[in-house]
């Protein structure tokens, strides 16, 4: 056959690749007036595997295939017998087609499924042109073809690099680049790649919603629940049990409220993350002291001096704590909402503008159910709790507590401070005003208490 | 000489065939001290796992100190009023630096960071806070910026600082000061990344002018793009991507700015480094080194092999083109009918590997009917699938040994291992033009165009049929083999590599001596003192004689 003449120059220009050969046939046939890159004097396995959509690489090695002295001829047998092989390998060129395509479904790499069927619908173009003779089929535009093999690859991508990476995985070589696309390098035809996919804004989808571990959605709910039980128990304690019987159940219901509040700020909500917030939770304390046993004091002092201990009213104690759940219930509330409108909001203004009227929902929910656990408690206590400072400590503690978690440990300790001193400030006004002499100072503490009733 | 090798992932846990290197390198370079900093590279992992049996590291390797930039760290120090403008400004410019492609302020927005970190801390937190955000925010919707982040939205500004504050762990990490163990003390930083894992490099460049050499196998920007490419499910957003790539081509451009020279494993990696911005008189190539000695019988045997088989050894997976071998071999066929192929599996990728292995066994038994020695024996395909240390193909050694061709159809990524491996054992090649293969063969074997059977046929063709032609191949790509891919040469290389940069390097500025009077007083400190050289050696070093002493002693520069 004429493969004997042509496998000597075959193989000299196999050894240097089928890119300068492509560049040498070119050279011959003179540049085709479509600018095709294929020469069609190479019949129409040159073309047809032009057509192919594999881009310019397997047009360069078909080429390499044929040698220059007897084109037709040897274009007509190699067509012929590649023709037959075709047809031999699958019975018909659907079988052609059908292996093609397995084996380039089988070839993954960056394309899915879908490209691998193009290619078998080109493989089928290809055999069926294999049996038309002398029918130009170059496309002038290569780079077409490529963009529509990797469509995805270059839709997605920020960065002609990004490009680059993927064709140089996909096996595309410079030399590939010179000889198929006319381009110096992979860069640069994946800069013209860049260039030719639109990239006008793509209409974004919508952020993935990051799911956080919970620990169990019961957890924390039961946790939050049981700051009320100690509290509640110590007071029917109180109210039933005499002499140091007493300073026992004191004792112990201290200690178990203590540790069923950190209990339940470890987990849920109102956990702060790994951020300590020590100096709030002092502050805190000291608050929650004063609410106890700072307005007898208060009183006691305004009535000229501290000669008795009032009785230390617990029931706003026992009312706080059973708000630990309603708190927490709103902060978590708070929390979902808010990550919903990050992950819809464009703009920071936009996403503080959302979120405001949030804070001051969640905030106003635990109010009310705030009041409504200081209306019933002392139905249940036959105590007397005064609403209005009850709430207001209650906010204070879970505005505090909301700071903390969400990242300002130093702006809830500052806050719960400020309260302090205000109450500090209050009292020692007032023992100031024993001083002689500056009777003024005790003045404005005793209006207020006489006013608002401490 | 100290060098301070910068790694991902530990020493010896490093990933892949980088940590292989590394543990060449440190072995083969045993006069030399190493300081291992390793940067982890994955959330979750261990990194203290060992990795494929090696034992823990040489005696040459002093000190090996790891950090995770997936822990969570918070040293507690937030800025004042001062502070947090300084933190505004540079990381300002570092965000416009990212953001707009023509500003070039992102070098000098990145060492002011460093500079507050070194003096201040706490940057951790400060890049998480909000005013990073906002300056994020602005740097985004800034009239010169990129076209894919000015529709960032806020989730993806979070996302985006995450990322960052996790790259720019290395800058509050606690490795540089410290006398005598830190990068203080090291005489060069040895990076093998151009990424993240490089900026302990650049810091210990501009607080201490410790010279930096950047050596790369895989290209950090490359690997960058092909991990987080936007085809997958799970991909990031759009901007958050553009941002991502963006810090990455700045921070590699910066990386190559500041080290002296940059050595890459193959033509493939250089020029990914020069399109990143790499001065290219800063350029060398030095070739992986793989271990060769069990190739050596069979590659001083001179013979060329049996001319009737095929082999190919490589992993199964979807980008090894094994359908097109197999049309290939058919057109063999017709000619020589006696020629078998064998497959030889090093390891079949999960999943899609099976896959693979399944179309080209349906794709054989298609191909290739069963063919027997005579009318009443059990015929055998003349492809036969094997695995690498199975009973078939006990020993690679064996199996390059049997071959007549060795044929390389895959698009190889990175080092083409047993294209190099078959040239060891001095047999004529066959293989695909794709990625490095090209310089790893050079002109010692027949490179065809990929996906092309009929090439590829009429080159195992015309070398099957001419023994001399496969010898002749053969010597020369064993020789280009022994010349260019042991690990001799490798460390070889690298301690030229070492010398080179360090004579150029300016050394310590030590504080001149001051004599009498406060003049300072030249020649009051010898030479040698500069010299980074352990003069007091182990006693059985120096006994040897007066040659080999000295030979030892201008090895230990």
């Amino acid at each position: 056959m004429a493969s004997d003449a042509s496998a000597a120059d075959a193989r000299a220009r196999a050894r240097t690749g089928g890119a300068r050969y492509g560049r040498e046939a070119a050279v011959h046939t003179g540049t085709t007036p479509d600018g095709a890159h294929a020469p069609r004097r190479w019949g129409p396995e040159g073309t047809g595997a032009a057509g192919t959509g594999v881009g310019g690489s397997e047009s360069s090695g078909a080429g390499a295939g044929r040698t220059p002295p007897e084109p037709a001829v040897v274009g007509r047998a190699d067509g012929g017998r590649t023709g037959v092989d075709r047809s031999d390998v699958g019975g018909t060129g659907v079988g052609g087609t059908s292996v093609g395509g397995i084996g380039r479904a089988a070839d993954t790499g960056w394309d899915n499924g879908g490209d691998g069927g193009d290619e078998a619908e080109d493989g089928g173009d290809a055999s069926g042109a294999g049996f038309r003779r002398g029918a130009p089929r170059g496309t002038a535009d290569p780079v077409k073809l490529l963009l529509h093999r990797h469509r995805r690859l270059c839709e997605s991508a920020v960065d002609p690099l990004e490009i680059a990476a993927g064709l140089e995985a996909h096996g595309l070589t410079d030399r590939a680049a010179l000889s198929g696309f006319r381009h110096r390098d992979v860069f640069a035809l994946a800069e013209e790649l860049y260039a030719r996919v639109p990239h006008d804004g793509e209409a974004p989808g919508p952020a993935p919603v990051t799911r956080t571990a919970r620990s169990g959605p019961a957890s924390w709910v039961l946790l939050t629940l049981l700051p009320g039980a100690p509290a509640a128990l110590t007071l029917l304690a109180l109210c039933h049990l005499e002499g140091p019987a007493r300073l026992g159940a004191v004792a112990a219901g201290a200690c178990a409220l203590v540790w069923s509040v950190a209990a339940s700020l470890r987990r849920g909500p109102l956990r702060s993350g790994g951020r300590p917030a020590r100096a709030a939770g002092v502050w805190a304390a000291w608050l929650l002291a004063y609410a106890v046993c700072g307005d007898g004091a208060l009183h006691a002092l305004l009535g000229g001096g501290p000669d008795a201990a009032r009785h230390p009213d617990l029931v706003p104690l026992v009312a706080l704590s059973c708000a630990v759940a309603p708190a927490a219930w709103c902060a978590r509330l708070f929390s979902v909402q808010a990550r919903r409108r990050l992950a819809e909001s464009r703009s920071l203004a936009d996403f503080a503008a959302d979120t405001r009227p949030l804070l001051l929902a969640a905030v106003a929910l635990y109010a009310v159910a705030l009041t409504a656990i200081g209306l019933l408690v002392p139905l249940v206590f036959h105590g007397r709790v005064p609403l209005g400072p009850l709430v207001g400590l209650g906010t204070l503690l879970l505005l505090a507590r909301l700071l903390a978690v969400h990242g300002f440990p130093g702006a809830a300790a500052s806050g719960l401070a400020a309260a302090c001193a205000a109450e500090a400030l209050a009292a020692g006004s007032v023992l100031a005003g024993r001083l002689p002499g500056c009777a003024a100072l005790g003045a404005p503490a005793a209006q207020l208490v006489r006013a608002w009733g401490a | 000489m100290r060098i301070g090798l910068l790694t991902y992932g530990g020493y010896p846990y490093a990933t892949g065939e980088c940590g292989l290197w590394c543990d060449r390198l440190v072995r083969g370079l045993a006069d030399h001290e190493f300081d291992v900093y390793a940067l982890d590279d994955t959330p979750g992992r261990d990194p203290r796992r060992g990795q494929r049996g090696l034992d823990g590291p040489p005696p040459q390797a002093r000190r090996v100190r790891t950090a995770s930039p997936w822990a969570p760290a918070d040293d507690g120090r937030r800025y004042g009023r001062r502070d947090r403008r300084r933190f505004a400004g540079h990381f300002g410019q570092l965000a416009l630096g990212v953001c707009d492609e023509r500003a070039d302020s992102f070098s000098a927005g990145l060492h002011g960071l460093a500079e507050l970190a070194a003096d201040r801390g706490g940057l951790c937190a400060a890049l998480r806070s909000e005013t990073a955000l906002r300056i994020l925010e602005a740097a985004c919707r800034a009239p010169g910026a990129r076209r894919s982040v000015r529709d960032a939205s806020v989730s993806d500004l979070v996302a985006f600082a995450d990322a960052l504050e996790r790259a720019l762990r290395p800058l509050s990490l606690d490795w540089y000061g410290g006398g005598d163990a830190g990068l203080s003390a090291v005489d060069l930083c040895h990076a093998t990344t151009a990424g993240p894992a490089a900026l302990p490099g650049l810091l210990a460049k501009r607080f201490f002018g410790v010279p930096l050499l950047v050596s790369e196998h895989d290209v950090h920007l490359r690997t960058h793009y092909l991990a987080n490419d936007g085809a997958r499910e799970d991909a990031a957003r759009t901007p958050v991507r553009a941002l991502l790539a963006a810090f990455h081509g700045r921070l590699a451009a910066e990386v190559y700015r500041a080290a002296q020279l940059v050595t890459s494993g193959d033509a493939h990696a250089r020029r990914w480094q020069e399109r990143s911005g790499a001065d290219r008189a800063k350029l060398r190539t030095i070739h992986p080194g793989m271990a060769a000695d069990r190739f050596a019988g069979v590659g001083e045997r001179d013979d060329a092999g049996d001319p009737d088989t095929l082999v190919w050894v490589g992993a199964i997976g979807p980008d090894q083109d094994l359908v097109s071998l197999l049309h290939a071999f058919a057109r063999v066929r017709e000619q020589r009918p006696a020629a078998r192929l064998r497959l030889v599996a090093t390891e079949v990728a999960a999943g899609a590997g099976a896959a693979c292995l399944a179309h080209c066994r349906a794709l054989a038994a298609r191909l290739f009917p069963d063919r027997a020695q005579g009318a009443y024996e059990t015929g055998g395909n003349p492809v036969s699938f094997e695995d690498a240390g199975g009973p078939g193909a006990p020993g690679l050694p064996g199996v390059y040994a049997s071959a007549g061709v060795v044929v390389l159809p895959g698009s190889a990524e990175g080092f083409p291992v047993s294209l190099a491996e078959a040239m060891f054992c001095g047999r004529a090649t066959v293989s695909t033009e794709a990625g490095a293969v090209v310089g790893v063969v050079g002109g010692t074997g027949l490179v065809v165009p990929p996906r092309n059977p009929e090439a590829l046929a009429h080159a195992i063709l015309g070398l099957l049929a001419d023994n001399g032609r496969r010898r002749r191949l053969g010597a020369a790509a064993r020789s280009r083999a022994l010349e260019l891919f042991t690990p001799e040469q490798n460390v070889a290389a690298f301690r030229e590599v070492y010398l080179d940069v360090l004579s150029h390097s300016p050394g310590r500025p030590t504080a001149a001596v001051v004599g009498a009077g406060g003049a300072p007083l030249p020649f009051a400190a010898a030479a040698e003192a500069h010299v980074p050289v352990r003069w007091a050696e182990e006693a059985g070093r120096c006994v040897v004689g007066a040659g080999a002493a000295a030979g030892a002693g201008g090895r230990d520069v």
